[in-house]
């Protein structure tokens, strides 16, 4: 049985802990009488996959069965998530390229022609043609590609349809195929609690109007987390839009979880608790370290975004969104979650190379607050393990480097926004409409392979929520002059970092290291 | 007694929009107020007619401020009306170029000061010997014919002795045995020969090689216009030297001195019963009290030196510690020649006077630099981080060791720059070459200091001054002191500290204090980054007629040509065919940097012979694809954020270069700005390789953006223009706000002389890949296999 997670207490024996440090590592002596938070070990994944999914389609939840919707001569439409899920990018073959060639064989056999394919990518980049390869498949890449493999895009006033308004007055536009569709079937990949049920086609395939009635600072404050969808307006937001949608067209969703098998062998160590290290690990750990030191930034680039996750299956079912998404979220629990007791006045966290928003390419400054502050901030249910106003220590090198191609509205962001204010309800009020309508952006994000021009504030306010909640944040490692346009403090040392939050929490403060990734959910009594 | 006996005379004085003119009718109409009339001779300028020269050159000149300020201004105006009027009167003509009515005025002159002359050392000889030797024979034949018997007096200088040792008399300089005639046929006639030997081939192509090298990518006219200022240049160097020579064959240490000499000897032959006056300023300074203490108009013979000095810049200079030097302020000078004019001398003889003050109140060379060292001590300059500047210690080295050393130094410097001129490496290398630039201005001034005033500080003579002490102590005590010109009334240490050097460094606008008096706050809050581009743009905004022209390569995006037919190639040929293709392309590629060098046209043209036999479709789908692959990644940000600035404030935009149009199209299209680019011909669907018309480069850009301007009705007055290297000037010229974008070597040099804004994008770091296309990705092997 695999091991759930675990709190350890921090003593004379304990090895030290890894963090994680952008394109690089480090290792950090703990003090005595911290605590570090592992996840729980990878979850056996389910041995036949296709038979599974099968399985699942032909006894959905509250649905019929897939192939009982399927009718000759009916508009079919195949929406999927883009490569922001999930991360580190899957071994292929994806399990979307499974479920996707079970539906379009399903499809094929009831005769039906008018089958579009189209990536649900909301506000995110288009996929390069080897990107949209790898999450369908060759097969499906060579037959559909490209009048009918496709990727949604959000600014075109042509193909995005307004369906109505919410009852807290939301509007919701639909990709105009998918509303004109006879049935939408959604191929969800569900790897944080964040992702599936109603948010899939109401961000997946909306445009900014839409998608900005929940993607703002006001709604991020009052999610608490995001990581926990009953305690978070967004996700009470895209329910009230989702639920529109499915008045206005069938959907059948297909949800998908995995375990948390995130790094290859060669990586192992970065999977494994520092006390599980074999001599091989060791090893393994010296060399990446050496290698991360010394190696050129690109180098190192290229060799940690060639990883591939040997992510295993672990649950998928279909059928009605609300069904379908209650299970989804019990398996993504079950792998997730470990139970942490009480809060603490410091918390340390290492970020990885790789958030959602840079696949294949470098994690921005403005990408490490959302990914540090934001995505691995809120990986809890009740409340974060980080008192109310205790430090946040961070270790990423944060170094001024964007991705002219995929952020070009981030570098932006970062010279003009952040050199005047760093508050996220301001930001909103100055810069919204700005960045959202800028014709340059929108022509780089619809004929290029660009974020949305508003997309560095979605990233900038998913931190929002932890900005108001630590009372002090602090970046080990990083580039001074970077930490201080985000408006947080840096510290060249672990140590140091810890003096420093102790002006903020006082002497002997309570510490805990939550080692991620692989990530994992607290739940905080 | 000099009021008295000018009262109720008329005088001229000639060289009146001169310093010392000026100070004279200055001096005139506050201290003679019943002098009858002044008359100004003033010859009229290509610019300004000459009573509009009185009011702009003369009568605004602060030197009269003081008097302006005694009368108020209504009462100034009226006396200038009632007192002065000018004459018209060409000093280069035969006969002056007078009108009848001038004659009569000059008829009726009681005293004619005669102050007008060349005086910068450097001037080319022919110049020199028109004005100062000419001018005045001129003046005297022309005042002998008219009948008119005026007291002449004519200023001359303390060195017309040439460079003699012991003391200079006050009488007619020494016959050196030259005629004067001779002399003054000799040096005007120089220019023809020199202007003649100017376009002999081997100079012209010498210049021209020059300026092309310098200037050959903006294109043949500013290649034309480069030879010509050169060749001008040559022509007065080579006057210049020739007048040196001359005059030091002579022993005179310059050509001023010299065909001053030689006007003295024309002015004693030529004077007949014309009662003359010649008076000798030795070197003349700011002013010790009058109009005011410390005017001075220009930059004369000390105040570069102090300023050198003061600044650090000379760190060494030759010359006699132990010599004199002979200054004389000028009010002293002023008040010798007035009390001059008011005494006539008595006879046919003329009397000579030195307006001089080493015998009286002896200066040496090593006290002046003393003075500026206790000075510069007390009153730093300030570099422009605000910090003092200190002084050199001066060793006094002699001045031929002097010249070699900084010769040496300079040549160092010239051939660090060359060098760093040819290096291939575009904008990176701006900076180093802006120093080289600064280091080589530094050493030219010292070698031109040297050149010039050194043998001055090596002179090792006194003037004698024993007529003006005589006209001194026949001075009544009353007047002495609105007139004072004995040099033995002042002392040197109040005139330097308190009066001359102040007035060099007010002059120099050199930064004296640090940040406005006051320290700096300390304060690391971030400034806001102020453009004056962008308010330029805000300023301009709304306006249709408004144009933006881009340069796109190096300017908006860090490529070039060449990177982007690698790329295309690349990615269309199989990986097995990469490395003899490449070496191809390396083996091709000194020939192009050189031609690049030389022209961009022709660059273009050569390299654009690779496309031959290309499918121009399939061309068209690489450059749609090297849209993502190299130009968005390479693009600078700045850029971008300025088109859409351009764009908001209803400017046109366009984007002019010389890369073809399957690369630049795609990329105009996503900005949605206009495009004029170089167009391939396609002969039975392939491309040949040829272009549709000329490569917009050089003029033919300035050509296409004043055609465009046309069509359009852009103002280009008005307009921006954004380029970062020399073949665009012709371009940047034609704007009114030209932009220097990450500029070259050279443009640097020209944007920094013509004052054009420069600015610095750069690329989104960690974004630079090889110009190649991923072998590895499916893609490219499908795009290959297809």
């Amino acid at each position: 049985m695999p091991r759930p997670g675990a709190v350890i207490e921090v003593d004379r024996n304990t090895p030290p802990v890894l963090f994680h440090f952008g394109e690089g590592i480090r290792l950090e002596k703990m003090p005595f009488g911290s605590r570090i938070v592992y996840p729980p070990d990878p979850l056996e994944p389910i041995a036949h996959p296709e038979r599974a999914i099968k399985r699942a389609l032909a006894k959905p939840l509250e649905d019929d069965p897939l192939k009982s919707l399927l009718r000759r001569g009916m508009k079919l439409t195949i929406a999927f998530d883009d490569l922001s899920l999930p991360l580190p990018p899957m071994a292929a073959p994806d399990v979307r390229q499974l479920v996707m060639e079970e539906v379009i064989d399903m499809a094929a056999e009831a005769g039906i022609d008018d089958l579009h394919i189209i990536a649900a990518l909301g506000l995110h980049r288009r996929m390069t043609e080897d990107e949209l390869r790898h999450i369908v498949g060759e097969r499906i890449f060579s037959t559909f590609h490209p009048d009918r493999l496709y990727q949604h895009d959000g600014e075109d006033t042509e193909n995005n349809v307004y369906i109505g308004k919410t009852a807290e007055g939301e509007e919701v536009t639909l990709n105009r195929r998918a509303a004109e569709s006879d049935l939408v079937v959604y191929i969800n990949l569900t790897l944080v609690p964040m992702d599936g049920g109603h948010k899939s086609m109401s961000t997946g395939l909306a445009s900014f109007r839409s998608i900005r009635a929940h993607h703002n600072a006001k709604t991020l404050l009052a999610s608490r987390s995001y990581m926990n969808p009953p305690d978070s307006a967004l996700h009470h937001s895209c329910i009230r839009q989702g639920q529109i949608i499915e008045d206005t067209v069938r959907v059948f969703h297909i949800e998908m979880t995995v375990n948390n098998h995130a790094f290859p062998a060669i990586a192992n160590f970065m999977q494994k608790r520092e006390t599980d290290w074999t001599p091989q690990d060791q090893a393994m750990f010296l060399a990446t370290k050496q290698m991360t030191d010394l190696a050129p930034a690109a180098f190192k680039r290229n060799v940690f975004h060639a990883m591939r996750a040997p992510y295993g299956l672990t649950s998928v079912q279909a059928g009605q969104v609300d069904a379908v998404h209650d299970k989804t979220l019990d398996a993504v629990r079950k792998q997730l979650t470990v139970t942490v007791e009480g809060q603490t006045d410091i918390v340390t966290l290492g970020v990885p190379y790789l958030g959602p928003y840079n696949v294949n390419s470098a994690m921005n400054p403005i990408l490490v607050v959302c990914m540090g502050l934001g995505y691995l901030f809120n990986f809890y249910r009740n409340k974060p393990v980080l008192r109310k106003g205790g430090v946040l220590i961070l270790t990423h090198p944060c170094r001024y480097e964007f991705d002219a191609v995929q952020h070009p509205s981030y570098i932006d962001y970062y010279d003009e926004v952040l050199a005047d204010t760093t508050d996220p309800v301001e930001i909103e009020k100055k810069y919204e409409m700005r960045f959202a309508e800028d014709p340059w952006f929108r022509q780089l994000y619809r004929k290029s392979h660009a974020y949305h021009g508003i997309h560095p504030h979605y990233a900038w306010i998913w931190a929002a929520h932890a900005m108001d909640h630590a009372g002090d944040v602090i970046f080990v490692g990083a580039d001074r002059d970077v930490v201080h346009r985000l408006g947080f403090k840096c510290a060249t040392t672990l140590e140091d970092a810890f003096e420093m939050a102790e002006q903020t929490v006082g002497r002997y403060p309570t510490v805990t290291h939550l080692r991620m990734p692989p990530i994992m959910l607290c739940e905080v009594d | 007694m000099i009021a008295e006996a000018l009262k109720g005379k008329t005088i001229l004085v000639t060289g009146s929009t001169g310093f010392l003119g000026k100070s004279i009718v200055e001096k005139c109409l506050r201290s003679v107020p019943e002098i009858a009339r002044i008359h100004l001779a003033i010859r009229s300028s290509a610019r300004r007619p000459a009573s509009e020269r009185l009011e702009r050159e003369v009568l605004s000149s602060p030197a009269f401020r003081r008097l302006k300020e005694e009368l108020g201004e209504d009462a100034f105006a009226k006396l200038a009306a009632q007192k002065l009027d000018v004459i018209e009167i060409d000093l280069g003509r035969d006969g002056l170029g007078l009108t009848d009515e001038a004659r009569d005025q000059i008829r009726a002159c009681d005293v004619v000061i005669h102050s007008a002359a060349a005086v910068e050392f450097d001037n080319p000889a022919d110049l020199s010997a028109q004005t100062n030797l000419l001018g005045a024979a001129r003046l005297v034949e022309t005042l002998k014919a008219s009948g008119a018997r005026p007291h002449l007096v004519h200023v001359s200088t303390a060195f017309v002795g040439g460079m003699l040792r012991g003391v200079v008399r006050e009488e007619s300089p020494l016959d050196p045995g030259l005629n004067w005639r001779h002399e003054a046929q000799v040096l005007s006639s120089l220019r023809g020969p020199v202007e003649e030997e100017s376009r002999k081939p081997e100079v012209l192509h010498r210049l021209r090689r020059e300026a092309t090298s310098r200037m050959g990518p903006a294109g043949t006219p500013a290649v034309a216009r480069a030879t010509e200022r050169l060749r001008d240049r040559w022509v007065k160097d080579r006057l210049v030297e020739r007048g040196r020579v001359h005059a030091n064959s002579m022993g005179f240490s310059d050509i001023y001195s010299f065909t001053k000499a030689m006007a003295e000897h024309a002015v004693v032959e030529l004077h007949g019963d014309i009662p003359l006056s010649i008076v000798r300023p030795s070197i003349i300074e700011s002013a010790l009290a009058e109009p005011f203490a410390g005017w001075l108009e220009g930059f004369r013979m000390a105040e570069p030196l102090i300023l050198a000095f003061g600044r650090n810049i000379l760190r060494d200079f030759s010359g006699l510690p132990d010599s004199l030097l002979d200054v004389i302020p000028a009010d002293f000078v002023v008040n010798t020649v007035l009390a001059v004019a008011a005494n006539p001398p008595p006879d046919a003889k003329p009397r000579v006077y030195h307006a001089a003050s080493g015998s009286r109140n002896p200066l040496r060379f090593r006290r002046i630099v003393d003075e500026a060292r206790t000075y510069f001590t007390e009153h730093p300059l300030r570099d422009r981080y605000g910090q003092a500047i200190g002084t050199p210690s001066w060793t006094y080295p002699t001045r031929q060791e002097m010249a070699t050393r900084a010769r040496t130094a300079l040549r160092v410097v010239e051939a660090a720059q060359w060098f760093v001129e040819r290096l291939p490496l575009g904008a990176s290398i701006a900076e180093v070459s802006d120093d080289l630039n600064a280091e080589r201005e530094r050493l030219e001034r010292g070698v031109n200091l040297i050149q010039l005033y050194g043998v001055y500080t090596e002179v090792d003579c006194i003037f004698d001054t024993r007529n003006v002490t005589a006209l001194w102590e026949t001075t009544p005590a009353a007047e002495r002191k609105t007139f004072p010109f004995d040099p033995a009334l002042y002392d040197w240490t109040h005139y330097f500290q308190d009066v001359h050097f102040p007035t060099v460094v007010r002059m120099s606008r050199a930064e004296t204090a640090a940040r406005r008096g006051q320290q700096p706050s300390g304060s690391t809050a971030p400034k806001a980054e102020a453009s004056s581009v962008r308010s330029a743009i805000e300023r301009r905004a709304g306006r249709g007629d408004v144009l933006a022209v881009f340069d796109v390569d190096g300017t908006l995006v860090e490529t070039n040509v060449v990177e982007y037919f690698l790329w295309m190639r690349l990615r269309a040929q199989p990986l097995e065919e990469w490395p003899a293709f490449m070496v191809d392309i390396l083996r091709k590629g000194p020939r192009w940097l050189y031609l690049e060098r030389r022209s961009r046209a022709e660059f273009q043209r050569s390299f654009y012979r690779e496309y031959d036999g290309l499918d121009p479709e399939v061309m068209k789908r690489l450059g749609r694809e090297a849209l993502d692959a190299v130009t968005l990644r390479r693009i600078y940000p700045a850029g971008m954020r300025r088109i859409r600035e351009h764009k908001r404030a209803g400017h046109r935009v366009l984007l002019l270069t010389g890369a073809l149009d399957v690369v630049v199209e795609p990329l105009a299209e996503l900005l949605d700005v206009e495009v004029d680019c170089a167009h391939l011909l396609i002969k039975d669907g392939r491309l040949t390789g040829d272009l549709q018309s000329p490569p917009p480069a050089g003029e033919a850009r300035s050509a296409l953006l004043e055609e465009y301007a046309g069509r359009n009705g852009v103002v280009l007055a008005e307009s921006f223009a954004y380029a970062d290297s020399l073949s665009d000037l012709p371009m940047l010229e034609l704007v009114g706000t030209p932009v220097a974008v990450n500029p070259d070597a050279r443009l640097s040099q020209v944007a920094g002389q013509r004052g054009w804004r420069v600015e610095r994008w750069r690329m989104a770091p960690g974004n630079w890949r090889l110009p190649m296309p991923d072998p590895r990705s499916p893609e490219y092997r499908e795009a290959v296999r297809r």
